[in-house]
């Protein structure tokens, strides 16, 4: 049964950008693709052939796979309940970040071999800001890490438990802190408007402006995996693994329809943040975090209080 | 632990100020900064007269959390000023000075060990001292001063409950007193030199002396 | 019998002087080769075995015998030393090549000698003990480097980067040397690493042990002592460049390590300050790499960045011996260790590759290049793996390090106290946003050197290398990979040198950390690309595959040749962030009113390095200015040196007079 986390995450993850897309459409009251439609983007493009600059060498085409490859491997340490992924290890979240930035080094030169300008400006937006929200990561797996004295995604969710108010507090900006790392990962409102059709100012989308074919359906269907990951994460930090298995299940496809839905209203209702504003904002995510470490300190009764 | 939460909010309200731009924005988190003091001071000085709590909670929820916001709204609006001018200062600067200025909080409050006080008001009201004092330094806005102020009055709050539950009341209403003073003359100020300069930059005072 | 053929190695070296041109590099390589076999022999034995080998040289020592002795620390370092020596030697027959019809024979044999020299005495610096030895091996190490760096003594700012590292060196020589001989006045004990047992034992570790790592810290390249690295890189040939920022430098690394051997009290105080030097040096080499524009001096500013990851390993570990946190302490040390050989093989990858393209396009300035990997796709290739893994990304081995690094730190939370625990989160920051600036500088690196179009005539028409000087980039490449995927041998060797400073370290190094989990997980990603790629090839078979150009957003016109993003243009939004620290020079020409019709004009930006600028430069400026006023008293005429004879004279009589002095 181990990895069944990560099943439930590739079956959830197929349907993440159509719901998306749904949820926006409705909100903004057009009547919107079907749910299924990203999936049929995707069958056509496995079928297309590619048109490949002059300009690109092997890094263009290779850097999609190594990308896809990465998160799918990420998704293997996807926890689900009292179950391990299909690896688990110690501090295996540094692996799985450390993959993730693997899939970001290769897109950001792969966008770069094309020699575009608009993709040039993509790439470097990708690499600040992932740069940035690195810490946050680590400060909030530090703090997890803290609190449940283990270190492993598995363990950790697991071993987690809330009690007091301050426990609930921190457990809500614990999640509030990985959906917006989730959206900075996927380029999202409010880092990113993905459907926005101005070059100058994307960031994802605009890197992959050449890529086509299978290369560009690997990257379609990677989005959802991206959402996926961060999504099985915020479902195992929320449902205790005392419940049935069923529940579980039912209540881990929910929370995970739930965030996607969450990210549909945000994404209808909320501007992107000025570009000169993103790494300010980004920067604040680590503060954050910094503040759930100073207050899981006190948790585990290192710092007094009378 | 719960009074704890409070401050943990207080703290976030902080890094919110951080890289807030609208004016708007601020005095919202003026105004949760009151209300949060006022569930603190609850929480904390239950045991004291209760003449003397009633008025620390009417203080906090009614001039911290509604009057003074409502009042420098009001200026806001007589005077049109919605965002505040960048300052010298990146934001990207003022977000990691705040955020070090709460670790130090902590940090320094750790280190003390003292029956008479109460390291985590202590840490909380460090912290935000420093972000009133910076917020006055960085920017050259008299609004901005004004808020500056108000955050470090908010403070001092703090800073009187960690040193005993006794002392806020006298510290308070002594602060109390300068605030509403302090608010009045600035905000009056700002109106004038709003309708005679048209922003309301520090730089421009120099101009008086002429 | 190996130590006799091990000291006749040395007196064979002169016979380099007499061999033609060509031959000079073959026979430097097969003396180094017989120099690394010995000595590596030994280190083995020392590493396996955890013994300690201890012979007499025959050679002695103002009367007294020269005793070598090799612990775990010597070995360790001695391995990597070779290794990238001899990888060295064999790029540098190739890559000097150019040069054989411009220089002499003596230039090309006082290379080769000095080349040899060097890795005798970086060999004999991690074997002796007897501090005067030491010593002198230590100023061997610098002159002969001096000698190297020179090599193109033609270029005048070659000579004056070769001049201003001798100094510096001699800066740290006097430190190391002072802390030497204030031990020894101090206990009285011998004159020699030992005799600081007894220092340590009586007084306060914390100031001998500053004197040591300012001195040490110098070779090490720890900001603020950095200097010396931006200019002396560059300058060097690029297998110079190569050996010296991989194993050179890690000898003041070898002698912090080798003084802390000693140390038993106060490691808190000096595991906190190692690691606050350390996170210092990480982030801001780090964020001086970004923006220079000069490969070679990218790659040396990369070099400060991992001494301070190095630092940051043996800084916790020390914090943990001192809080007394078994996990902290030996992952700390391990990983600090094991960064020491997986820099040194990165990063000689990485110069060797840089002087590839330097060979072939004659400029190292990055905004003259483009679109190499077109023409050079292997040297591109073994760029891309000496970037990844200087990146720190999996399956590379620089991953690894950093892995027991952030493992220790994250096992050690728990147990630590409030401080300690605030330490540990600073530098978890610190590791992670050295990673994560890393890979912003080298994405830029590779896209503008390699990706896209040519940026000028210079990297137009080039050629891919030959063999000769691939091979040794290839024999990088492989360790890279294969600690990166089969880390335990190495990560055992590493254990063995921290177990110097912490006991129970091989229980914890085959216990807690997950290496073999990290090695499946590599090999399933690598099988998992595999196969994508396999599946990706089936695919493109049956459709059609069309080329085209750059799409340009709907304009026609555009075209990568003059579109495409520079470096200056990818580091534009981080160099607004970072604007505090850095210095950012602009060199142009306003337009001037009466210019009716404006000349050509050109627009210029220079990094600099500010705390150079204001630790060096400004204070070297100021002692100028009183120099040259006092100046004035030099006026040639001799009637003024008699009076100030006779001035002087007067002064010393008033002093005596009134009895001061």
């Amino acid at each position: 049964m181990n990895g069944l986390g990560f099943l439930l995450s590739i079956v959830s993850s197929l349907l993440f950008p159509g719901i998306i897309a749904v949820t926006k459409a409705k909100l903004s009251g057009r009547k919107g693709p079907g749910i299924f439609q990203p999936l049929f983007d995707a069958a056509r493009l496995f079928r297309k052939g590619s048109i490949y600059s002059v300009t690109t060498s092997i890094i263009f085409q290779i850097a999609p796979v190594i990308y896809f490859a990465s998160i799918v491997v990420a998704l293997l340490f996807m926890p689900f309940g009292q179950y391990k992924g299909f690896l688990s290890f110690e501090v295996d979240f540094v692996f799985f970040s450390y993959l993730l930035a693997v899939g970001k080094f290769v897109m950001i030169i792969g966008a770069m071999d094309t020699g575009s300008g608009f993709e040039g400006m993509g790439a470097n937006r990708e690499a600040l800001y992932s740069m940035l929200v690195e810490p946050a990561f680590f400060i909030l797996m530090g703090s997890l890490a803290l609190l449940t004295n283990h270190t492993s995604f598995y363990s950790l969710f697991v071993h987690i438990h809330f009690d007091s108010v301050l426990s609930y507090l921190i457990a809500l900006l614990a999640i509030y802190l990985f959906v917006q790392i989730a959206m900075v990962e996927n380029s999202r409102i409010p880092i990113d408007d993905p459907k926005t059709h101005l070059e100058l100012t994307m960031i994802h989308e605009v890197m992959v402006l050449d890529n086509s074919g299978f290369d560009m359906c690997l990257i379609h269907l990677a989005t959802g995996l991206k959402f996926a990951l961060y999504g099985g994460l915020i479902a195992n930090f929320i449902f205790p693994d005392t419940w049935p298995l069923y529940t579980q299940i039912a209540v881990f496809l929910m929370v995970n329809l739930l965030f996607v839905i969450a990210v549909g209203f945000l994404e209808a209702f909320r501007a992107r943040n000025k570009l000169e504003k993103n790494p300010k904002w980004i920067l604040t995510l680590s503060s954050i975090s910094m503040v759930v470490f100073l207050s899981v300190l006190v948790i585990v009764h290192k710092y007094f209080l009378e | 632990m719960t009074t704890f939460s409070l401050l943990l909010l207080f703290e976030l309200t902080l890094i919110i100020l951080s890289f807030t731009e609208r004016v708007k924005r601020f005095l919202t988190m003026l105004m949760i900064q009151g209300v949060l003091l006022f569930g603190i001071a609850y929480l904390q000085l239950q045991h004291i007269n209760a003449l003397y709590l009633a008025f620390i909670l009417l203080e906090t929820i009614i001039i911290k959390g509604l009057l003074v916001p409502l009042f420098l709204n009001q200026m806001r609006k007589r005077n049109n000023f919605n965002r505040l001018a960048h300052s010298k200062v990146s934001t990207f600067i003022t977000v990691m000075a705040i955020s070090a200025a709460i670790v130090f909080g902590f940090l320094l409050s750790s280190n003390i060990h003292d029956d008479n006080l109460q390291t985590k008001f202590f840490a909380a009201s460090i912290a935000t001292i420093i972000t009133g004092i910076y917020f006055m330094i960085v920017h050259r806005n008299i609004f901005t001063h004004i808020i500056g102020y108000l955050i470090m009055e908010n403070g001092v709050f703090l800073f009187s409950l960690a040193v005993g539950s006794e002392m806020p009341m006298l510290v308070n209403t002594a602060i109390l007193l300068d605030i509403f003073v302090g608010v009045l003359v600035l905000g009056i100020f700002a109106n004038r030199v709003g309708d005679t300069f048209k922003n309301m930059h520090v730089d421009d005072l120099a101009q008086l002396k002429h | 019998m190996y130590l006799i053929v091990f000291q006749l190695l040395f007196v064979l070296t002169f016979g380099i002087f007499i061999l033609s041109k060509r031959h000079m590099s073959y026979f430097g390589l097969f003396i180094q080769l017989g120099l690394a076999g010995i000595t590596s022999y030994w280190s083995v034995d020392v590493l396996i075995h955890g013994t300690v080998f201890e012979r007499e040289l025959l050679i002695s020592f103002w009367g007294n015998p020269l005793e070598i002795k090799v612990d775990s620390l010597s070995a360790f370092f001695i391995l990597v030393l070779n290794f990238t020596l001899l990888t060295g030697t064999m790029y540098s027959a190739g890559y000097l090549k150019p040069y054989i019809n411009e220089k002499n024979r003596a230039e090309f044999g006082l290379h080769y000698f000095s080349l040899v020299w060097l890795h005798i005495s970086m060999l004999l610096v991690c074997m002796l003990r007897d501090g005067l030895a030491f010593l002198v091996v230590w100023e061997l190490m610098a002159v002969s480097s001096f000698f190297l760096v020179i090599f193109e003594s033609e270029k005048e700012e070659t000579v004056k980067a070769g001049i201003y590292y001798l100094l510096e060196m001699h800066v740290g020589l006097v430190l190391i040397m002072a802390g030497f001989i204030y031990a020894f006045v101090q206990t009285g004990a011998v004159f020699s690493f030992d005799g600081l047992t007894v220092y340590f034992a009586r007084f306060h570790p914390f100031p001998l042990f500053l004197l040591f790592f300012m001195g040490f810290g110098i070779k090490a390249g720890f900001i603020p002592f950095h200097t010396w690295l931006p200019h002396a890189h560059p300058a060097a040939p690029s297998h110079i460049s190569g050996i010296m920022s991989s194993v050179m430098i890690k000898m003041g690394i070898y002698g912090i390590l080798r003084v802390l051997t000693y140390i038993h009290t106060d490691l808190l105080a000096i595991g906190i300050f190692i690691l606050i030097i350390s996170a210092i040096s990480g982030l801001l080499g780090v964020m001086y790499a970004i923006m220079q524009h000069d490969l070679k001096k990218l790659l040396a500013y990369h070099s400060i960045e991992n001494i301070g990851i190095i630092g940051i390993g043996i800084g916790i570990g020390l914090i943990g011996v001192a809080k007394d946190i078994p996990v902290l302490a030996a992952l700390g040390f391990t990983g600090g260790i094991l960064h020491v050989l997986n820099h040194s093989l990165f990063k000689s990858l990485l110069f060797y590759s840089a002087g590839s393209i330097y060979m072939r396009t004659h400029t190292r300035h990055i905004e003259h290049l483009g679109g190499l990997i077109k023409r050079m796709p292997v040297t591109a290739l073994l760029f891309l793996l000496g970037a990844m893994a200087i990146c720190g990304l999996p399956p590379f081995n620089g991953f690894i390090s950093e892995f027991l690094i952030y493992f220790g730190l994250f096992k050690g939370l728990r147990t630590a106290d409030f401080q300690t625990d605030l330490t540990i989160l600073g530098a978890i920051i610190c590791l992670a946003l050295i990673g994560g600036l890393a890979i912003f500088c080298f994405t830029k690196v590779f896209s503008i050197v390699f990706l896209g179009t040519a940026r000028s005539r210079l990297s137009e028409n080039v050629k891919e290398i030959r063999g000769g000087m691939i091979f040794p980039k290839i024999l990088a490449g492989i360790m890279i990979v294969t600690i990166g995927i089969f880390p335990l041998y190495f990560v055992k060797a590493a254990g063995k040198v921290a177990g110097l400073y912490v006991e129970d370290i091989p229980l914890i190094i085959q216990n807690a950390p997950p290496l073999s989990n990290v090695s499946r997980a590599s090999l399933v990603f690598i099988l998992l690309t595999a196969f994508l790629w396999f599946l990706r090839r089936m695919q493109q078979k049956r459709v059609q595959i069309e080329h085209g150009p750059t799409w340009g957003c709907g304009y026609s016109g555009a075209d990568p040749a003059v579109h495409q993003y520079t470096a200056t243009s990818f580091a534009e939004n981080y160099r607004e962030l970072a604007s505090p620290i850095l210095k950012v020079d602009k060199h142009f020409e306003l337009l001037k009113e009466e210019e009716i019709f404006p000349r050509p004009r050109s627009f210029k930006t220079e990094t600099g390095d500010m705390l150079e600028e204001n630790l060096i430069e400004k204070p070297i400026r100021r002692i100028i200015y009183w120099m040259e006023k006092a100046a004035m008293f030099q006026t040639g005429n001799l009637q003024h040196y008699i009076m100030y004879a006779f001035l002087f004279a007067g002064l010393i009589f008033l002093l005596t007079i009134f009895k001061l002095i």
